[in-house]
């Protein structure tokens, strides 16, 4: 028996030192792997607020920095990250929130005058206004508290205190003017910046400290390739371990590449068409909403679909896809007209309108499809198939391709016929705002308040404050479906698909949840 | 002789200055502004003007042109780029390294490859050491970088996994860039010397040296190719010039962070302080490099360093 216990003990103790010997060399084997992920952009700063690149902030928000709240579409939208508890007044003027205990990642605690120090940062950046208006007062408690009083009720706000990032005040204070232009080690994130260099890539390290536990990725590489095809060889050449909203032109090539590791999604992003009723064009044509509905009626959807993302995207009859967007009002609840392809009814509408056969057999000219974007192509194509369309019921267009450059101030000064826009990262229905709304003036492509305006504009800004009056998410649905029939009804915009969002990645990664917006890191793992 | 160096250098500045108010006119024309191209779409049109503002990009045209030139001269300073935020010196200058590289290795490997190439098919004229490397010179310097560039990656990069596929980290990320931008110049060299050498070998002193008995290699080492040489180093000179210039597409192909990679992508961002810094510091190399043909020149033909000389003394 006792040899039987001592052979026993022997075995196991060798097992032990074997097994322990095997998971420290493969351990040590993962801290010195590096997970090279493909951006096609290069990072404008290592600050987040000095970014403006969706393609920046996926890799500066959740996973350098780290705000009050997270968001993940892939599981309903706004979670609590840096927030550990929030507190709502009944007036709902009064946010009182608790923070978890995180460090950043230069190792100092996370405090509320950290929180207070970053909301006065982006409170004196103009172009954080949208986020940061309602606000009136932020404040420390105490260490692990901060009050945020705000103007007036605004159920919104969840997006604010995901897209405001917390700063290290002290990190911030020591880099001085020159904090984004630097890799530093300002944010509570998974991972820091260890090295930055805006032409060829961003080196970033894992956060040993990081307050939800260690990451299991330790270094991340993000390589700039601009050059789809080449990015497309990069990773069959297994030199690319992760690459997000993959090119979709050679997306057939990457799922032969990639043996079942890649996922195509619909995006958190619209293409949207325009008519700017304030046109001059063809003795203001596009006035008339009989031609303007005649119009979305002429659009095939569909077709556009399949030109222009080869058929991975989906046809969008919501601003805001309601899967990710849970204030979005559901296109499937039937509130709001949604112009499904009916060239017929489009015929008839514009012989109500007035036009003879002979007119249209002519064609009568509606002026010109603004767009931009020509690196890409896609919106292009979406132009020539509403041309197309257009013409098929007798309306005669032009398309105009420019540099956004050169377009964006045509289509915020009203200054265009029929326009095809983009938008994208819209995580609540109240950011409609910024079309609609008349205080939006630079940033909206139809002005609804005009002296003589034919619309209900004054209804459409009731219900955007109605709306975020109350926390009630049915409720608010309620409010946003009236407001968007409101504006379907006008014939003003009309969505028309939704990108897709390819995703490839390594044999050796696991991704975890596939989000069409943000990844993190942080969920990666080393199979 | 340095009297001629001198006032080629000294011709810089007015080619500089030309430079840069073309490119400050150009860029003042041409429709968009940096504060709509760095805050996007969406930001309001007050924000944009705002942050015009605050970049200098508001002033009237006059004004940035000669505040741009006062900031080189008094203070060497080329600025601060509109879209990162960090000097432009330190921005541009390890990518003009890089693109230098890779088009001073470019030109060796093209001349290494051209030149013999081309006196060998001159001197074997009308044989298949002629035909064969003539006819793939005509169709290699018909197909372009960027043509040659991917067959190259699909080959090394993807079928045989021996050389990366991108970046500039070591010595094995610039062969494929190399060759890409080389082979084309490589053609050209072949066809120049060729044609040159075939001139050069009908003159009356070739014969005279062929007639003292002379042997055939030092006819044609010594006599032939010395005087065929200068249309070539012309050649070499341009094609310098030109990889500098025009290694943009190679290096987006390789994802290579080099200055023409830079230059275009800022110009969708009218980030005028790069695009006007890369586009000095390439027109200098450019100078410099036809200042050094010349010099080349002087130093091949004793002809030409004689006048020189005499240019040089009046």
């Amino acid at each position: 028996m006792k040899k039987f216990l001592a052979l026993f003990f022997t075995l196991s103790m060798l097992m032990a030192v074997f097994c322990g010997y095997a998971g420290s060399a493969e351990a040590a084997e993962n801290a010195d792997k590096v997970l090279t992920v493909r951006t096609s952009s290069s990072m404008q700063s290592t600050d987040w607020a000095q970014t403006t690149h969706l393609a920046d902030a996926q890799i500066l928000w959740q996973n350098v920095f780290e705000g009050l709240y997270g968001m993940n579409e892939a599981r309903g939208g706004y979670y609590h990250s840096l927030a550990k508890d929030v507190k709502i007044s009944e007036d709902q003027l009064t946010y009182t929130i608790t923070l978890v205990d995180a460090t950043f990642q230069n190792g100092e605690p996370l405090k509320a005058s950290d929180v207070v120090f970053t909301y006065k940062r982006a409170l004196d950046i103009p172009r954080l206004k949208y986020l940061t208006s309602m606000l009136d007062t932020v404040s420390a408690l105490d260490d692990k508290t901060v009050v945020f009083k705000l103007k007036y009720p605004y159920s919104a706000i969840e997006h604010t205190f995901f897209s405001i990032m917390i700063y290290s005040e002290k990190e911030v204070k020591a880099i001085g003017d020159s904090f984004g232009t630097k890799p530093h080690k300002a944010g509570t994130g998974a991972y820091y910046i260890d090295e930055y260099d805006p032409a060829s890539s961003v080196k970033l390290k894992a956060h040993e400290g990081y307050w939800r536990g260690a990451p299991n990725i330790k270094n991340i590489d993000v390589l700039l390739i601009t050059e789809n095809s080449a990015a497309v060889i990069a990773y069959e050449n297994g030199e690319i371990g992760y690459m997000h909203d993959a090119p979709t032109s050679e997306w057939e090539e990457l799922v032969r590449a990639s043996d079942g590791r890649n996922k195509m999604i619909k995006g958190n992003n619209v293409r949207t068409f325009y008519i700017n009723y304030e046109s001059k064009s063809n003795n203001a044509i596009l006035a008339n909403p009989l031609v303007r509905k005649a119009i979305f009626y002429a659009i095939d959807k569909e077709t556009i679909n399949k030109i222009s993302t080869g058929g991975y995207g989906s046809v969008a009859d919501e601003y805001m896809p309601s899967e990710y967007v849970k204030t979005s009002p559901p296109a499937s609840a039937g509130g709001f007209e949604v112009y499904k392809y009916n060239p017929e009814k489009a015929k008839s509408l514009l012989k109500e309108a007035g036009f003879t056969d002979e007119q249209l057999k002519a064609g009568v000219p509606v002026g010109t499809i603004l767009t931009y974007g020509a690196t890409t192509g896609e919106k292009a194509k979406c132009a020539q198939v509403i041309q197309s369309d257009l013409s098929k019921i007798g309306l005669k267009s032009e398309v105009q391709v420019g540099d956004i450059n050169m377009t964006s101030p045509m289509f915020h000064s009203y200054e265009y016929d029929l326009g095809i826009y983009g938008d994208s990262g819209n995580f609540d229905f109240n950011n409609i705002r910024q079309m609609v709304h008349s205080e939006s003036k630079g940033m909206d492509l139809v002005r609804y308040k005009t002296d003589d305006s034919p619309f209900d504009w004054r209804r459409i800004e009731e219900l955007l404050d109605l709306g975020v009056s109350t926390s009630d998410v049915e409720k608010r649905v309620v409010y946003y479906t009236e407001l968007w029939k409101i504006v379907m009804d006008t014939a003003t915009i009309l969505p028309l698909i939704n990108m897709p969002i390819g995703v490839v990645w390594g044999a050796d990664v696991d991704p975890g949840a596939i989000n069409p917006s943000y990844y993190q890191f942080f969920e990666f793992s080393w199979k | 002789m340095y009297i001629y160096i001198v006032k080629r250098l000294l011709f810089l500045i007015p080619t500089i200055l030309g430079i840069i108010l073309i490119i400050f006119a150009v860029m003042n024309v041409t429709p968009g502004d940096p504060g709509r191209a760095i805050l996007g779409v969406s930001a309001r049109q007050d924000e944009v003007d705002a942050l015009n503002h605050q970049l200098g990009y508001d002033l009237p045209f006059l004004q940035k042109y000669v505040n741009y030139i006062k900031n080189i001269v008094t203070k060497g300073d080329f600025g601060i780029s509109y879209f990162t935020k960090q000097s432009v010196f330190d921005e541009i200058w390890p990518r003009f390294v890089l693109t230098i590289k890779l088009a001073l290795c470019g030109i060796l490997l093209s001349t290494l490859i051209g030149v013999p190439m081309g006196i060998y098919a001159a001197v074997k004229q009308y044989s298949l050491y002629d035909t064969i490397p003539s006819l793939i010179a005509f169709f290699i310097a018909s197909i372009p970088g960027f043509v040659l560039g991917m067959v190259l990656l699909y080959v090394f990069s993807l079928k045989l996994n021996i050389l990366p596929s991108y970046g500039a980290k070591t010595i094995r990320h610039l062969i494929m860039p190399v060759f890409a931008i080389s082979i084309s110049a490589a053609a050209q060299n072949m066809r120049f010397t060729k044609s040159s050498m075939l001139e050069s070998v009908r003159q009356d002193y070739v014969r005279t040296a062929r007639a003292k008995g002379l042997p055939e290699s030092t006819v044609i080492w010594k006599h032939a190719l010395k005087n065929a040489l200068l249309p070539v180093v012309t050649q070499i000179g341009l094609n310098l010039g030109l990889l500098i210039c025009g290694a943009v597409v190679i290096e987006k192909l390789f994802s290579l962070p080099g200055i023409g990679g830079l230059i275009v992508d800022r110009i969708s961002f009218k980030d005028e302080p790069v695009i006007i810094a890369g586009t000095i510091l390439i027109a200098v190399c450019f100078t410099i490099v036809m200042l050094i043909v010349d010099l080349v020149y002087a130093y091949i033909d004793p002809r030409i360093r004689a006048k020189y000389s005499r240019t040089s003394t009046k």
